[in-house]
């Protein structure tokens, strides 16, 4: 398979605006065929914005969103039966059972007869919802349950691309390790992932691809490991009161060596991991250690290195 | 195919949705009869432009013309401009309609009115029925059965009683006082009466000064008996044909009253004569009272363009639990979303408004059609009509709901075509009670044209002829009505799922 034939996804220079405010600011990237691919971004970044027009609910100002090489447009309702969108917010009939939810949005999708009855069932088991609940009213749920079953009407048609906007949001542990479980097995089965979510876990556990969007600009988009690359390891230790003479000899030997506030204190950062190199040093200059803690790189670190510590709205 | 399984859907929310159900049902229906039962027999009937007079007629005798007296009497009453007569069948029904204030009186003729009016004359062995102030009414047996808490309206009754019956007794005395100008009782009394005097010259035959008319006919026929029976008629004949020549404008043998005064027959003055009908019903229900015939059809209306109401909310909650966007989202059609959205109405507001008919016509007695009706008419307004309304309902509600963000949006939005226009289209006040122009006003909205058909197919009297134009016509404008406001909502639908911005 080349390149070309593994993209699904492809948005090129797309531009939406909300009035005066870019939503979207000519943001282009790809999205391969089969993978999980993470959008990140504070709150107002765009993600929404970007899922609508995927979704063909939207239509952006300028540029182009393809799929599977045909542009996604509103009026392509073709297009809208080869992508499932879970939205952020619950989107089912509470006055209906699980079974009748999925049911009636497989009809709308076209599917009848006993390949709606087997997929509902396979949905129902994958969310988690196979026993006695499925025939329980969906507003008697628990959030988690309903969160589930949010997700399972998005795939009940079997859609090649399945959004996920934030899909997590006020579930317990449990439901979301089930639900990271049902993402997993629909993505073995070839289906590929757009996952939007706050949790930096989530998207370390479960993405291939992420791509970091803020004030509408895509400021990142790699692998985990090479967003990890962005940022720096920090160690930080402390040495004893009596060698602390031997600070110059430190700080001669360890050029971007930092003194802390805290008298004896000490911290390193690099992108490699410095702490054999202070370990050996430390030891050959007969220096005593009282503390030594490794301060390792994650998404989080580099979402908010990338996007700033100050509050969004 | 999708727009069934949309429409399934919503008819299974709104199954599930019991109290909602039955408030869509019921409540039409128990506002239909609180109603029925609080207001008055007159509700939603114009004030009569003629003044009603209640009449029992009992009179078994006969009078001129071999027609009982009280005919002519109501005859007399029904020919004044501006009175209508009403026939009331039994006394107990009579006493009934007075002593529960529907009627402020009754007149009644009793069995021996011809008989008491034929004794009517001016001759002291007949029976005067005259005083002061018009007519003894108990000398000719006519009674008059009066509601005390409606004495005005019941002294206005009685004076057109005095005078019908001073019209009907007064030509009758005088024409039989006339004809018995030539009566030989008369003459002779006449003859003994009058004296003529004897002229000087003859006072040798006749030796005195006066001599008596009777003696003088005698004299005249000289002692013939039919010749001075034939003098006596004579002069009777001339005392008629004098009288007749000086009071030229009567007639003196009448005896009717526009004989007697050579009235000119108004042919301009409508005749009414009415047969007392219970509007008020029977029973608990008051079933078959009139005035259902005016609340079904408007209170069918009125709860069938409630539906906005019913139908935007449960498309505001669509939109506010998100299944709307996801709706929009799958590859189903706008057409076919809006027709899955549109046959629930429609279906809900057909099985109202047959709901309401069906309940009104085994529970309240309503009366639907005539019995002149084919089935062709049937068909026209039990199944065109229905669909027409439902139609124009549905399409409201699609558009209402579609515009209303929230419910309170919905709430005031559909505040117009719900409460408003039902006021103007006559659902909430009859167009009777309302000014002249109100039904105008009214056909510019669509319960105006529902209601004005629906009540051509619940006639308040059998007698009435039904308008099949009308009903075609306010099909017609209800189908326009409900396809513009589709296709508006067509658009604006169109609009959201595709938008630009």
């Amino acid at each position: 398979m080349t390149q070309a034939h593994s993209v699904i996804l492809k948005i090129d220079g797309l531009t939406k605006l909300h009035g005066q405010f870019k939503a979207l600011n000519s943001i282009s990237f790809n999205i391969n065929r089969g993978e999980i691919f993470g959008l990140l971004g504070p709150n107002g970044a765009g993600k929404s914005t970007l899922l609508s027009i995927l979704a063909g609910s939207s239509k952006p100002h300028t540029g182009t969103a393809c799929f599977d090489g045909m542009q996604i447009q509103p009026n392509n309702l073709k297009l809208r039966a080869r992508i499932g969108l879970v939205p952020q917010d619950f989107a089912f009939y509470e006055d209906l059972t699980a079974k009748e939810n999925l049911v009636f949005f497989g009809n709308l999708y076209g599917l009848q007869g006993t390949l709606l009855t087997k997929k509902v069932n396979e949905i129902l088991e994958i969310i988690g919802l196979d026993d006695g609940k499925a025939n329980q009213y969906s507003k008697y749920f628990s959030g988690g349950m309903k969160r589930r079953l949010n997700l399972g009407i998005a795939l009940v048609h079997s859609p090649e691309v399945l959004m996920l906007d934030e899909p997590t949001v006020g579930v317990d542990p449990q439901s979301r390790n089930r639900i990271f479980e049902a993402i997993k097995t629909i993505n073995a089965t070839g289906t590929t992932i757009i996952y939007t979510t706050h949790y930096m876990e989530e998207a370390e556990s479960l993405c291939n691809r992420i791509a970091i969007l803020d004030h509408g600009e895509i400021i990142a988009c790699d692998t985990l490991q090479n967003l990890l690359s962005l940022t720096k390891t920090t160690i930080n230790f402390s040495i004893i009161e009596n060698d602390q003479t031997k600070a110059g000899l430190l700080q001669q030997k360890l050029p971007t060596l930092k003194q802390a506030t805290l008298q004896g204190s000490y911290s390193l950062a690099s992108h490699n991991n410095p702490t054999p190199e202070i370990i050996n040093l430390l030891v050959n200059e007969k220096i005593q250690i009282i503390s030594m803690q490794l301060d390792s790189p994650n998404l989080e670190k580099v979402f908010l290195s990338l996007t700033g510590r100050h509050l969004r709205d | 195919m999708q727009s069934f399984i949309i429409a399934k859907k919503e008819l299974k929310l709104l199954i599930r949705d019991k109290l909602t159900a039955t408030v869509l049902f019921v409540l039409p229906f128990a506002m239909i009869l609180i109603l029925g039962l609080l207001l008055g027999e007159g509700f939603g009937q114009k004030n009569d432009d003629l003044m009603r007079i209640s009449v029992l007629n009992l009179d078994k005798g006969l009078g001129l013309n071999n027609k009982p007296w009280a005919e002519h009497a109501i005859d007399d009453m029904v020919s004044t401009p501006n009175i209508k007569v009403e026939i009331i069948q039994t006394k107990e029904l009579a006493n009934e309609l007075v002593k529960t204030g529907k009627r402020a009186a009754v007149i009644i003729f009793n069995q021996d009115f011809s008989d008491r009016v034929n004794e009517c004359s001016f001759l002291s062995t007949g029976v005067n029925p005259f005083h002061r102030d018009g007519i003894y009414l108990e000398k000719l047996q006519v009674s008059i059965v009066k509601d005390n808490k409606q004495p005005a309206t019941s002294a206005i009754i009685e004076s057109v009683c005095q005078i019908a019956l001073l019209r009907i007794v007064m030509p009758w005395m005088i024409g039989k006082a006339f004809e018995k100008l030539g009566d030989p009782e008369f003459i002779e009394l006449l003859g003994k009466e009058v004296s003529l005097p004897i002229p000087p010259s003859l006072r040798l035959l006749m030796p005195k000064e006066k001599i008596p008319l009777g003696e003088l006919l005698e004299l005249a026929s000289g002692k013939d008996v039919v010749l001075a029976k034939n003098y006596r008629e004579k002069v009777g004949q001339g005392i008629q044909t004098a009288l007749t020549g000086q009071f030229k404008n009567y007639n003196l043998t009448g005896k009717s009253w526009a004989s007697l005064t050579r009235s000119i027959n108004n042919t301009e003055t409508v005749k009414t004569l009415t047969t007392f009908q219970n509007d008020d019903g029977t029973g608990i229900l008051k079933r078959g009272a009139i005035r259902y015939q005016i609340l079904v059809p408007s209170f069918t209306v009125m709860f069938a363009f409630s539906l906005i109401l019913i139908s935007g909310w449960i498309f505001v909650a669509e939109k506010r639990q998100g299944t709307f966007n996801r709706l929009l989202s799958s590859p189903v059609s706008t057409p076919s979303i809006l027709l899955g959205k549109f046959l629930p109405t429609v279906i809900i507001s057909l099985f109202q408004i047959f709901f309401l008919l069906a309940l009104g016509k085994v529970l309240l007695g309503l009366k639907i059609g005539l019995p002149t009706w084919s089935l062709t008419d049937w068909a026209i307004a039990l199944i065109i009509l229905p669909i027409a309304t439902s139609f124009c309902v549905a399409s409201f509600s699609l558009l209402i709901g579609l515009l209303s963000k929230n419910e309170t949006q919905l709430a005031l939005f559909s505040s117009v075509p719900v409460c408003l226009f039902a006021l103007i289209g006559g659902c909430i006040f009859p167009w009777e009670m309302m000014p002249d122009n109100a039904k105008t006003l009214a056909f510019l909205t669509p319960q105006g044209w529902a209601l004005d058909a629906f009540r051509e197919i619940m006639p308040s009297s059998f007698d009435n002829t039904t308008d099949f134009n009308l009903i075609w016509k306010s099909a017609l404008v209800l189908t326009i009505m409900g396809f513009i406001l589709m296709c508006v909502t067509w658009i604006t639908l169109g609009g959201i799922r595709f938008r630009s911005s």
